[in-house]
């Protein structure tokens, strides 16, 4: 069996440590090298999955030019994103890029084209694509259980994730930034439909401290009618039993399917700990990672493309831009 | 001021689907009233509901029991576009009025509602029996009690099918749709717990039901002076057997908490093709709701929902509706009348 040869760029977003994990754990692949601008997170992290003091870079370029690798994955800050996958894509190697693909469009804009100029595979890390739960519901639909679909009512829920998620510079926005493009992603991908309109509001702040938004909610018209909302709130508490949820009611003509990924788990209270639920169900990022290998084998386009990743972005970009105009925002931007 | 001793005797208005479900029941378990008369315009409705509650009388035309001298209180239970009309003959014939929510369907008409109420030094509530719904009224202490901090951010869903059982709410001008009728129950609540809304953005129409003209779903942002957001859900277009499910978190500075009818209720009741999820209760809200107006009627307090709250509430609702029709929010006080 071919092994597939990954490098991690940057262990800034916490997703870093469960694709290394999955690396880890597949048969076919296996983590080669890892760069981190960080020289306390590139200690951590290569101890954490034993990687070789000369495997572990603190310059990207360099890891490209020496390593002998497939892919790579990119897990900085939102901001940074732009310049590995770039970098990456001029050497030639298949990327998956953390979400949001990016912080602007104009950054979005130059992945995509970067990837196809150099013909790698370029995967935005909608790993809700790949949970079964949302799989499943993507064969309900194209088999017409529920009938034409109506509407979707959407949250994902947070704590707030703390390290750079609220550094305007880093993340590019708050909680609408982090948690508005997983399930507006999953709208497109069900409704095969794009955006027509985005009305938003921000709230004020759950945590006043905080130099960019917590709590918001985005009401979008889909092009061909189906009406959307997401909940993208880091509105849990440190103590809440879980981290949050990605929930979907989608409503049909003809049924209903509710969706509470993340809620499969086991409840569990411990000495001298807050109740926990301890989530047991479908591993997302090792199917994600396990797909994008076979990309790779079989030559065809990711579930979840760059483009993807560029058309939610759009979404969260302009729910940012409904609040500040105070008005219903239409698709595309100009 | 009446007695204290003395039975309060109360006609109710409308025997459909709430008046035997929620307020017939209620009514008859509390101590000091009694159900004097009933009323429904379908004979055999108000034959049955006197039967079944003990009524001295039933009558199809309300204007009888406005003559009756000793009937103290109209529970008005009729469809809602019926709501003015009744409570202001009733308020002019010296009964005091509980009226079933929406207070009506016009800004105009819930103006006249209060404004005779006041006039003839009546008592007049209208029934946004969340306000006495066990969970709710909970909530509503936790807030208070600064479990939560500062609210900030509520979502807030009723959801379920069609309401066959009562055709009147498929023309708009009847009843106002699902969010006038139905998601009122949740802004009235939101208003009470957050404060005032100011502004409103709401998507939706008839999705479903073609042959209906009142929208049959509809899910809205409102914003609240206070700072806070809520999204606010009301769906008349679930699958047949949907359970009738209702949902709200309200997160704040310190905390958040949810209330889920389907995972918190006390009891689950499986027969064939169908599950009740319930939790019984003998003070459950409608006769919570009912006593509270009862003891406000003997001890001449303010009820606890004003004429002045439904119409806020309603304020808020049929800005939803304009926001729809224009695609654009839609601030509060509402210039003009919304007209559906």
């Amino acid at each position: 069996m071919r092994k597939y040869r990954f490098a991690i760029l940057s262990f800034a977003h916490i997703h870093a440590w469960s694709y290394a994990r999955v690396l880890k754990e597949l048969p076919n692949t296996e983590l080669v090298a890892i760069y981190d601008d960080s020289p306390e997170r590139l200690i951590k992290a290569g101890d954490a999955f034993k990687i070789d003091v000369d495997k572990r870079y603190s310059d990207y370029f360099k890891l490209l030019e020496k390593e002998d690798i497939d892919a790579v994955i990119v897990a900085s800050e939102n901001a940074k994103h732009r310049d590995l996958v770039i970098a990456a894509a001029e050497h030639g190697k298949h990327v998956i890029c953390e979400k949001p693909i990016a912080t602007t469009l104009k950054d979005a804009d130059e992945m995509v084209q970067a990837a196809k100029k150099h013909r790698v595979k370029f995967q935005t890390a909608f790993v809700m694509r790949y949970h079964e739960a949302t799989v499943e519901v993507k064969k309900l639909l194209e088999r017409g259980e529920i009938g034409d679909i109506l509407v979707i009512t959407t949250t994902n829920h947070g704590m707030y994730p703390g390290l750079w998620f609220a550094d305007p510079k880093l993340a590019g926005g708050g909680a609408v930034m982090d948690h508005t493009v997983h399930t507006a992603d999953l709208m497109r991908w069900y409704t095969e439909d794009e955006v027509n309109t985005v009305y938003a509001r921000i709230g004020v702040n759950i945590r006043p401290h905080l130099p960019t938004e917590d709590n918001a909610l985005i009401l979008l018209r889909f092009r061909k009618g189906v009406l959307g909302s997401i909940d993208c709130s880091w509105s849990r508490p440190d103590n809440w039993p879980i981290w949050g949820d990605v929930y979907l009611g989608i409503i049909g003509t003809e049924g209903y399917i509710l969706v509470d990924a993340f809620r499969s788990c086991i409840t569990l209270a411990s000495e001298n700990k807050t109740l926990k639920w301890i989530y047991h169900g479908p591993d997302c990022d090792k199917e994600m990672i396990r797909d994008f290998v076979k990309c790779i084998e079989e030559d065809r386009e990711p579930r979840a493309s760059g483009w993807d990743g560029r058309q939610a972005l759009e979404i969260a970009l302009a729910a940012y831009e409904s609040h500040k105009r105070g008005e219903v925002i239409e698709l595309p931007l100009a | 001021m009446l007695e204290i001793m003395s039975k309060v005797k109360v006609a109710v208005v409308g025997c459909g689907f709430i008046a035997n479900a929620a307020h017939l029941p209620s009514l008859k378990r509390i101590e000091n009233v009694e159900i004097a008369a009933v009323v429904d315009i379908i004979e055999e409705r108000a034959r049955k509901a006197a039967e079944e509650f003990k009524a001295d009388k039933w009558f199809t035309d309300y204007t009888k029991v406005l003559d009756m001298k000793d009937i103290d209180v109209i529970d008005v239970c009729t469809p809602t576009y019926t709501h003015c009309e009744i409570t202001v003959a009733s308020l002019k014939a010296g009964k005091h009025v509980v009226c079933e929510k929406p207070i009506s369907l016009k800004l105009r008409e819930a103006n006249e509602m209060i404004e005779t109420a006041k006039k003839e030094n009546m008592r007049f509530m209208v029934a946004h029996c969340l306000r006495f719904w066990p969970e709710y009224v909970r909530v509503k202490r936790l807030v208070e009690e600064g479990a939560i901090g500062e609210p900030r951010i509520a979502r807030a869903y009723r959801q379920s099918g069609f309401p066959m059982w009562a055709p009147w709410h498929k023309k708009i001008e009847y009843g106002g749709g699902v969010f006038i009728d139905m998601s009122i129950h949740d802004v009235d609540f939101l208003r009470w717990v957050l404060g005032e809304v100011y502004e409103v953005y709401a998507q939706g129409g008839v999705l479903l039901h073609k042959d209906s003209t009142a929208p049959d779903y509809v899910h809205a942002l409102l914003r609240f002076k206070s700072g806070a957001i809520a999204y606010v859900e009301g769906s008349w277009i679930m699958p047949e057997g949907f359970p009738f499910t209702t949902y709200l978190e309200i997160a704040g500075t310190k905390g958040l908490l949810t209330v889920d009818n389907q995972y918190t209720a006390s009891l689950k009741v499986f027969k064939k093709n169908t599950c009740s999820t319930y939790t019984p209760q003998s003070e459950d809200a409608y006769y919570l709701e009912l006593k509270h107006f009862i003891d406000c009627v003997v001890e001449d307090k303010e009820p606890l929902v004003t004429g002045e709250d439904a119409r806020k509430t309603l304020e808020v609702v049929l800005a939803a509706v304009k926001s729809i029709r224009e695609n654009k929010p839609v601030k509060l006080p509402l210039g003009e009348e919304v007209i559906l």
